[in-house]
């Protein structure tokens, strides 16, 4: 290493070291990864959850995540390495010494990063001093260990450092531009971000972890599964994706950086273009010398006195609007055809389209590209840029003239001082227009391109111009910052820092949009509904920041600097001046529209309708929690029939309801005491209970205790009668109701009616709010054990079963919908009703619907039980409901078979505005969210048919959760969502065959190990799920699908079917995962007990691995395959610590051969030989003969077992001595 | 015509740029000289209106420069010292773009001033040549072309010749020489024989106050007699320095020739010589060291 190397590599890292720059960032990088180690309000990539705080995998995470954000700095250093001496002028200076190239760039990059790397390490120390935190609770504090932060230094932060710093040292000494730079660091991250997307997909998770150049996903790969016992302990092995991402990256840089440093240019100025630009400039250069010897030739003294012609000239105020006009073009133009601009285009163009090409749904299916999932997209993928773009080009646009040393011209000319600022301002809204518009074309290609040809170009003006909007405002934030704050960067750095500060903002619960400039209430666009009511709060919000937009204008104009001047006090006189006429006038508009316009927001928002920041509400659930949780478990008077006339008003979002419930007494004592709640907006007008026997009431979480005069008797009745409106009323800021809405109104009746339990619902549920409120830590459920809370089902704690019957009124261009048979349809004026009946017993559950639906009716069994299927959907959403019928009707084929017989004459499927995405069952009916099946693309057959599948697992719920409903304790869920997802998965699998199953259960797979890692407070086994979606759902299928594969399909069935027969509309106690559980130890060989202990009433995971695979051709043509498999079995705790268990398991052993074609041009795999072996070792070796050629071999090749390396279980099977 | 009262400017740093500044300006060229950091920029850019004084008063035909700045960028051209362009602009593009801005609406008469102001300033073969391509001296110009769109009544050029080549610097002055004599043209400059070759009349501004004012002609004639000259050796010249005020030193044939300043007869062999206006200027910024140095001291 040279002398030279080190002098230059010791100075810039001296420069750097006393920056300003190196200092304020890393002491705010600190600060950062300090507050996200010590507080929960600060979180950096997610928060930390239930882990450690100083655990190695939060360490691990937040110096990554930190590593990231940091290039925006360390390219400061690194690009500031290469460009200083080019701005300074100084670079002639170092390159007429007598020093090597690679000596002056080798240290001036190597100075630049280690400053750099010590930003990094100011950010672990932030976490290491924090976790030494007097505050911090001891529990959530682990040992400090070293190990980690070297692993997260070693292994991420430097070579991600080395990455990106040779990657914008190289740009930037290319370019020999800032902002070329920058933008390069825009677009590296926005590629960075959509790539990630692309690849989230678990079928490319390797591509995905080897491409980030962070390493990130890598690391994401290698944790994916980690519980939180590996979180606060381990560190990822430095092997795999890991290993080979470090590696290629780094081999990446080393490549850019001898680039570089080979191409490297000592002269100044902008790049050349290589041979093109030279041949360019000497053309031009010969222009010149001519000119130049034009002049020699003429004889300079015997000139006239120079005459210019005579020009009129016009100083008039409709001239300087016209001059206006000639500076918007000039400036605009010089923006649009900026090549940062143009990058930033064709980025965004390209980020688009992958995002939109990329879109999967569920599964891996895609979904057609309707006009508002476009909008969506453009919104994520490719509006974003246009912050930049604003906040960039503010800045260039501001300085433009200062830049160029051109300003003392143009500020001496007889321009009026609004015309150069205006025009700015209005260059960069043509600028966004403009970017607004290459989106909507873009959008409307890449539909076209995918063959949906129904384009909404009124939507796309109409969304566009939402999305927009609030750009254009902060166009003018933008703008006003660098007029005021006077230097290009300060204005850059406040335009950040009001970006920074809106989320910030957010985070200390001043969420209220009256206070975030160019915030507005988000929206949601659906097919069914539009923009909806939405619309009214966005358009008086919007107003309102327009009338601050305009008084920031006014002031830019006032202080837009003309010439040198820079000094406050001189900068208000000349404001003062120009203070006057159009001027004042225009501050005076608004002011006038801020005010007026707020204090009208402020009447809808907060005294029309109620604003409760986001800590009230907490504040509210924990209240509710401490107050009333003593009467869970009351036994009140029951409601048994529940009868309702509901009105609906869809275009003035309201609904009346008079309702009558029978409560019975189904206790043993009399009862006197009837808890009644109701959401605060809904209004009683008139109610059966006498005020006066009212002994509590609550407005704040709308709690009444009544206490009855004389106590109902044991098996007595009594009515509860009631008059209800619920309104919206004017626009609200957040939260914006979407139940009652103009095309798609849904609700049920907890929202709206009386409930008369206690909602374990409206409880706090995360442990660290939990503690904020001096609230225990969380029961989520009754312990199975909890006999007395089986006296409630787990739905609705005031009723078990009861009579129901309701006349449902709306509009007379919408249909109106509830559980029940329709006995009767008619009109009154405007009105239609519909009244509708059950005819036998429901859970107290209802929903009422009405929308403007297109209806497809159909019928199972026209010959023997005659059901009615039926699809009520939006006219332009018509695409699957063809395959909701078929899929109906096939699941009531297999569950009448199976099961029990159909308790109901109708399906109906009701589509409701994508506000939520969910399919819902109610009795008989059966809402289902447009998001999620309605617009799904199944033209591909390969795709997994999850519209098939879900309409399957809601018609399953006929049988689990409308015939059997288990208890209010833990493992309820099984006995509805589990066994709901393997009915849907026994329906799919006689339709689809086993290899879409294997297919869906990979991801069934991926998503019940992810949900582990998340886990808030401890996981359960099956039998004891409290309501965790991972369990019940995810696991549920694994645990059924591998249970019917253990003692088959059809001894399964049978089992469940004495289940429903011993259990189907049970009067409490309700069942419990126990009663079925009796069932299946029953239905299961004493040799494969075990097995229902691993899947239902442990956690039990498995490591199976093929190691090796040969095969040899016998004399007789057939195949003999030697497979070698290691196999690990492991029983895990609710906190994810494993200990190993003894292994005595029937596992799948299996060889495949070459994909064929089957009927339909589906491709499967050719199965040679599966078959159950009973493995009791660790590692084991099989010979199995096959017919034909094998292509893969392995052990649990179908992914049935709960197994975290999933990939490993099949190896390609090799010729022996080949 | 331009007539400046009392100007004086302070800038933030405690730096003062412009103390009691007087002076009337008439038509015709007037040579502001200064050296550098004398406040010339100072003056030019609060006469063009781009800079605020402390206190004081610009008055241009009747016109209050400091309250109504609008009607003085009416009738101003100005070449600011250091001014940078467009560099993927054509120059015809660019002056026509001035010229929008200067008010000229009418589009006919537009392009004929514009081309007249190229050929004027021989610029007309390279209208279509992008600026950043241009050499200084066509750059300055091409800014003297967009100074004298509009027929201006007050020219300012700030430094114009700085940086030029004797060739270049002779175009330019002629340039100017050629604007019409009804035209108020302050042409502020370092170099003292920009001011001999055109300037009728004069100032010298040193360290923010006005030294000299007048024609040339009648400064010049004020140190008659008072100028004395010798030649001496390079250990001499050390003592010389301290015993007289030495003005300029220059050196002929390995040796040194220097002016003094001295009212009679310094004796030593200095022989009486006919004063220009470099002593002019150099008498008047040793005036301001010293006075200079006398305010610190006291």
């Amino acid at each position: 290493m040279s002398k030279n190397f080190r002098e230059i590599f010791r100075f810039e890292l001296y420069q750097t070291l006393r920056s300003p720059l190196f200092w304020g960032t890393g002491l705010f990088f600190a600060t950062m990864t300090f507050g996200a180690v010590t507080s929960d309000s600060v979180t950096i990539g997610g928060g930390i959850g239930n882990v450690q705080r100083n655990a190695p995998f939060v360490i691990l995470q937040l110096l990554s995540v930190m590593s990231i954000i940091g290039v925006f700095v360390t390219t400061a250093f690194v690009a500031g390495a290469a460009l200083r001496d080019f701005e300074r002028g100084t670079h002639e200076l170092f390159f007429s010494k007598p020093m090597a190239k690679l000596d002056y760039l080798g240290g001036r990059f190597a100075g630049s990063l280690v400053a750099s790397t010590g930003v990094m390490v100011l950010c672990a120390l932030g976490i290491l001093v924090g976790s030494f935190m007097p505050w911090l609770e001891a529990e959530r504090i682990g040992p400090t260990l070293f190990g980690p932060y070297l692993f997260a230094l070693g292994v991420l932060v430097i070579p991600n450092l080395l990455l990106t710093g040779a990657l914008f040292f190289a740009l930037a000494s290319a370019s020999r531009s800032w902002l070329v730079t920058y933008v390069g660091v825009v677009v590296f991250f926005a590629g960075f971000f959509v790539s990630t997307l692309m690849l989230a997909d678990i079928e490319n998770q390797t591509l995905g972890a080897l491409l980030d150049p962070f390493g990130a996903t890598a690391i994401d790969v290698a944790t994916r599964y980690w519980t939180v016992a590996e979180k606060n302990s381990a560190l990822p092995p430095l092997a795999g994706p890991l290993l080979w991402n470090r590696l290629i990256w780094s081999v990446v840089a080393v490549a850019i950086l001898a680039i570089c440093f080979a191409t490297f240019r000592t002269s100044a100025g902008a790049p050349t273009y290589g041979a093109l630009g030279r041949l360019f400039r000497r053309r031009k250069k010969v222009a010149q010398e001519s000119a130049e010897r034009e002049f020699e030739h003429r004889p300079q003294h015997d000139l006239p006195p120079f005459a210019p012609p005579r020009a009129t000239r016009d100083f008039s105020s409709r001239r300087n609007r016209s001059l206006f006009v000639h500076a918007l073009r000039r400036e605009t133009v010089g923006v649009l055809k900026s090549i940062p601009f143009v990058i930033m285009v064709a980025f965004g163009m390209f980020n688009l389209i992958g995002g939109s090409v990329a879109r999967f749904d569920r599964f891996g299916t895609k979904v057609y590209p309707v006009t508002a999932l476009m909008l969506d997209n453009l919104e994520g993928s490719f509006l974003f840029l246009l912050v930049i773009i604003v906040t960039l080009y503010a800045g260039e646009l501001v300085w433009r003239e200062r830049a160029l040393k051109m300003a003392e011209v143009t500020d001496a000319l007889p321009v009026p001082s609004w015309v150069p600022l205006l025009s700015k301002v209005g260059a960069l809204w043509l600028v966004i227009l403009t970017f607004l518009g290459i989106g909507g074309l873009t959008a409307i290609g890449i539909q076209l391109s995918q063959g949906y040809t129904n384009v909404e170009p009124t939507l796309y003006a109409k969304g566009l111009a939402i999305a927009g909007v609030r750009f254009l405002l902060a166009a003018v934030l933008a703008v006003f910052f660098q007029v005021l704050c006077n230097q290009k960067f300060v204005g850059y750095l406040a335009m950040i820092l009001f970006l920074i500060s809106e989320t910030v903002l957010a985070s200390l619960n001043f969420d209220h949009s009256l206070h975030r400039f160019a915030d507005s209430p988000p929206m949601t666009y659906s097919d069914m509904n539009g923009y909806g009511h939405f619309l009214q709060g966005f358009a008086w919000f919007n107003l309102y920041w327009a009338c601050v937009a305009l008084l920031l204008l006014v002031a830019a104009v006032l202080f837009w600097v003309r010439g040198s001047e820079t000094v406050w006090r001189l900068r208000l006189r000349e404001a003062k001046a120009r203070f006057r006429g159009p001027w004042r006038a225009l501050a005076a508009v608004g002011l006038l529209g801020w005010v007026g316009i707020g204090a009208w927001i402020f009447w809808n928002t907060n005294v029309l309708n109620e604003y409760v920041p986001t800590d009230e509400q907490e504040r509210r659930q924990a209240d509710y929690e401490k107050q009333y949780r003593k009467y869970k478990g009351m036994i009140a008077p029951r409601i048994v029939d529940a009868e309702a006339n509901v009105e609906i008003f869809p275009e003035e979002r309201r609904v009346e309801i008079a309702g009558r419930f029978v409560l019975k007494n189904k206790s043993n004592r009399p009862e006197d005491t009837i808890l009644f709640q109701l959401d605060r907006r809904v209004k009683v007008r008139r109610l059966s209970l006498d005020p006066k026997w009212r002994a509590h009431f609550d407005e704040r979480l709308g709690v009444s205790i009544y206490k009855l005069p004389a106590p109902l008797a044991p098996g007595a009745t009594m009515d509860l009668s009631f008059e209800l409106t619920a309104e919206e009323k004017g626009f609200v800021n957040q939260n914006s109701d979407t139940s009652l809405v103009g095309n798609g109104t849904f609700f049920n009746n907890q929202q709206y009616l009386p409930v008369l339990a206690y909602d374990e619902g409206r409880q706090l549920e995360d442990r660290n709010d939990r503690r904020k409120y001096g609230l225990p830590p969380p029961e989520r459920m009754a312990k199975l054990e909890d006999v007395n809370a089986r006296r409630d089902n787990y739905l609705s704690g005031d009723a078990d079963w009861i009579g129901f019957r309701a006349t449902v009124s709306t509009s007379a261009d919408q249909i109106a919908l509830a559980p029940g048979y329709l006995q009767r349809e008619w009109r009154v004026g405007d009105r239609r009703y519909f009244r509708y009946e059950m005819d036998r017993p429901i859970l107290n559950f209802y929903s009422f619907l009405s929308a403007r639906w297109a209806v497809k009716k159909d019928v199972w069994h026209p010959d023997r039980e005659n059901v009615a299927i039926e699809v009520y959907y939006d006219p332009a959403h018509a695409y699957n409901v063809d395959r909701m019928i078929d899929s109906a009707k096939k699941s009531l084929d297999y569950f009448t078979a199976n099961f029990s017989p159909y308790q109901h004459r109708q399906v109906r499927i009701l589509e409701f505005p994508r506000y939520a995405n969910f399919a819902q069952s109610f009795p008989n009916t059966i809402p289902y969210s447009e998001g999620i099946g309605f617009i799904a693309d199944l033209r591909d057959r390969q795709d997994v048919d999850y519209v098939f599948y879900v309409t399957a697992h809601e018609v399953a719920h006929q049988w689990w959760g409308h015939q059997v409903i288990g208890g209010a304790v833990q493992g309820g869920t099984m006995l509805s969502e589990s066994l709901a997802q393997y009915s849907a998965l026994m329906v799919m699998q006689k339709e689809y065959g086993k290899e879409q199953m294997r297919r869906f259960l990979k991801y069934e797979l991926d998503e019940y190990l992810e949900g582990r890692g998340g886990e808030l407070i401890e996981e359960v086994p099956l039998m004891r799920v409290e309501n965790q979606p991972y369990i019940h759902y995810r696991k549920g299928s694994l645990v059924f699908y591998a249970l019917q594969d253990a003692i088959g399909e059809p001894a399964l069935n049978r089992a469940l079917s004495r289940y429903v027969g011993e259990v189907a509309y049970q009067e409490p106690p309700y069942t419990y995962t126990p009663d079925l559980m009796k069932i299946l130890r029953e239905a299961t060989p004493p040799g494969e007990q075990g097995l229902l202990t691993d899947l239902f009433e442990t956690i039990t995971l498995y490591d199976l691995r093929a190691t090796t695979a040969t095969w040899t051709r016998r004399p007789d043509g057939k195949y003999l395959v030697k497979l070698a498999v290691d196999a690990k079995k492991l029983r895990a705790d609710g906190k994810g610590v494993e200990s190993p268990l003894p292994l005595d398991d029937s596992i799948d052993i299996g060889v495949f051969g070459e994909a064929e074609a089957k009927d339909g041009g589906k491709k499967e795999e050719k199965v040679l030989y599966l078959a159950k072996h009973r493995l009791t070792q660790p590692s084991a070796t099989f010979e199995l003969v096959v017919d034909g050629k094998p292509t893969e071999a392995g052990i649990d090749p179908l992914n049935q077992r709960v197994d975290r390396t999933s990939d490993d279980n099949r190896t390609k099977v090799t010729a022996e001595n080949s | 015509m331009l007539s400046i009262r009392n100007l004086s400017k302070t800038y933030g740093n405690g730096v003062r740029a412009l103390s009691q500044v007087s002076l009337e300006v008439p038509a015709g060229m007037f040579g502001l000289l200064g050296p550098n950091g004398a406040g010339k920029s100072t003056l030019m850019r609060t006469i063009a209106t781009l800079q605020e004084p402390d206190s004081g008063s610009v008055r241009f035909d009747g016109v209050d420069v400091l309250s109504d700045k609008q009607a003085l960028r009416r009738v101003l051209g100005y070449l600011p010292q250091d001014f940078g362009v467009y560099p993927k602009v054509s120059a015809e593009t660019l002056l026509d773009h001035f010229a929008v801005l200067k008010g000229l609406a009418n589009a006919r008469e537009r392009r004929a001033v514009v081309e007249a102001l190229l050929r004027r300033t021989n610029l007309w073969a390279v209208k279509d040549q992008k600026l950043g391509t241009f050499s200084g001296g066509m750059r300055q110009r091409f800014g003297i072309a967009q100074a004298l769109i509009g027929e201006p009544k007050l020219v300012i050029v700030d430094e114009p010749t700085a940086g030029l080549d004797p060739e270049e610097r002779n175009r330019f002055l002629n340039l100017l020489a050629e604007i019409g004599e009804s035209v108020v043209i302050i042409l502020s400059t370092h170099i003292v024989e920009d001011v001999t070759d055109l300037c009728p009349r004069m100032a010298i501004l040193a360290g923010g106050e006005l030294r000299v004012s007048g024609e040339p002609r009648q400064v010049i004639a004020e140190l008659e007699g008072q100028i004395w000259q010798k030649t001496v050796t390079k250990a001499e010249l050390a003592r010389y320095e301290a015993e007289h005020e030495v003005l300029s030193r220059r050196l002929s044939a390995g040796r040194t020739v220097i002016h003094i300043w001295c009212e009679g007869d310094p004796g030593e062999g200095f022989e009486g010589v006919a004063p220009d206006l470099e002593d002019v200027y150099f008498h008047a910024l040793r005036r301001a060291a010293r006075d200079a140095g006398q305010a610190l001291a006291a």
